[in-house]
């Protein structure tokens, strides 16, 4: 089932992880039971994942990210919300970012 | 939209590792926060009384085991085997074991489990550790304490495996072939195989101690297995023999595939891990003690020992005309325990021929030849 996601709220990433860069590649390593399918499992991110996931610092909304992506890509803003509402519902799903403020 | 923005990868899998082919990368650490063990195993090269208290003092702290993860993982470690002696005697185990896991590491813990509690369980159910590895000295508390000489050793070994087991840990177990277990060997991998599906090994290997104690060491040579009794071991064990023969081409060399030169590191030694012990000493790998391979952190750091001193020890060369003939050209050295670590330890050279290695190593690869 898919996570409900508020394109005004505001998101940050869990704390129950550590996100490093390793050789260009960034790797999620959840700390905690439960996040993955299996404990050995570690998370990646597709380019867009990426881009997105750099910019959730718990202060902006998810829309302002859609809007500042869409100027840095020159990419129709529908088409980046539709991805940055697509990231979030499956991070949201992982417990891997937590809602920052209601809104 | 459907494709996926999150990956689940096995450590395994990572494309980084194909970046890192062919560089010296550094990927993980072992970390023997104590050399104190409450066991007193027969063949174990590390261990100190569980009391010792000039042993304890010299520990790292929290704090400095602390930096010296901050500084792995800006190096670019992802695991680290946290390993001792015994970790769960120290009382701050879990700190250690929580601050290294939030800087992001993937953790391994090996234990004898005789010390696990349920505060351990809880924390490793929280913060799951990468596996858990239990080595397996005996299944009857008379193999298994006449390793250990340690009375209740056995009792409390099952005690704790059975935690770990009944809360579904990932554990690993593994079983050291000794004198004093042999007659033992196939309940020890009956038993192993039993409570563990995927993975189980044994080592009839044994190595001298870190410390060089020569009454310790002569308890070592006294629990060595011939080089006939290695190879009957491994012959009964069909999964592991055939292994090893299907994986012949690649364990005995040509002589073409020997670099020229006379560097003495041949290994991956220092390529892509490192070892500290607890009390700050840099290593290239568990087993190079030789004092020109050894390097204080307390004194340095870190990233000076990875980024200076390591290639330093991978350029010593070795001038011994019987080395530079004889193991450094053997055809069956992948069969073999010699490395420069193993002979220092042995004979307090790095360069030097180890017999009873050179026999081990001829047995099984007259053993493959027959098969």
């Amino acid at each position: 089932m898919k996570a409900k996601i508020n394109l005004d709220a505001t998101y940050v990433q869990s704390e129950d992880l550590v996100s490093r860069e390793i050789e260009g590649e960034l790797i999620i390593v959840p700390l905690v039971a439960g996040m993955g399918d299996m404990e050995d499992e570690l998370f990646t991110l597709n380019e867009t994942g990426r881009a997105v996931w750099a910019k959730l610092d718990g202060k902006k909304s998810l829309k302002t990210v859609a809007k500042e992506l869409s100027a840095e890509f020159e990419a129709p803003p529908g088409e980046i919300e539709r991805d940055v509402t697509g990231l979030a519902e499956e991070l949201l799903k992982r417990k891997m970012i937590v809602k920052a403020s209601k809104k | 939209m459907n494709e996926s923005y999150v990956s689940t990868r096995d450590l395994h899998d990572l494309s980084l590792w194909d970046k890192m082919r062919g560089k010296r990368a550094l990927t993980s650490f072992d970390l023997e926060i104590t050399a104190r063990c409450n066991n007193n195993c027969r063949h174990c090269y590390i261990n100190l009384p569980a009391g010792d208290k000039e042993a304890k003092e010299k520990e790292l702290s929290l704090e400095e085991i602390g930096e010296i993860g901050t500084e792995a993982v800006a190096l670019g470690a992802v695991w680290c085997l946290i390993t001792g002696g015994e970790p769960l005697l120290r009382d701050d185990f879990s700190d250690i074991y929580l601050s290294l896991k939030k800087k992001g590491l993937l953790i391994s813990v090996f234990t004898n489990a005789t010390l696990v509690t349920k505060e351990h369980i809880k924390l490793f159910k929280a913060y799951p550790p990468r596996d858990i590895e239990v080595s397996v000295y005996g299944v009857s508390k008379e193999s298994y304490e006449s390793v250990t000489r340690r009375p209740g050793s056995f009792a409390a070994f099952r005690r704790g495996l059975d935690l770990l087991f009944e809360n579904g840990l990932n554990v690993r177990l593994k079983a050291m072939a000794l004198r004093s277990n042999l007659h033992e060997q196939p309940e020890i991998a009956r038993f192993c195989k039993e409570q563990t599906k995927d993975y189980f090994r044994f080592d009839p290997f044994l190595h001298l101690r870190y410390d060089r104690n020569p009454s310790r060491n002569a308890e070592i040579m006294a629990e060595r297995l011939s080089p006939e009794e290695i190879v009957a071991l491994e012959q009964s064990d069909p999964e592991r023999f055939q292994a090893l023969a299907e994986g012949c081409d690649k364990l005995i060399l040509p002589q073409s595939a020997y670099p020229p030169g006379n560097h003495l590191f041949q290994c991956g030694a220092g390529t892509a891990s490192f070892s500290l012990s607890y009390d700050g000493l840099f290593r290239l790998c568990p087993s190079l003690w030789h004092p020109d391979c050894v390097y204080d952190v307390k004194q340095g750091t870190l990233t000076k020992a990875w980024q200076t001193f390591v290639p330093q020890v991978r350029e010593m060369r070795s001038e011994s005309r019987e080395f530079l003939d004889m193991c450094r050209k053997c055809p069956f050295i992948n069969l073999c325990m010699w490395c420069p670590a193993h002979a220092y330890l042995e004979t307090g050279e790095l360069d030097a021929p180890v017999d009873y290695f050179c026999q081990v190593a001829h047995a099984r690869a007259a053993a493959l030849h027959r098969a």
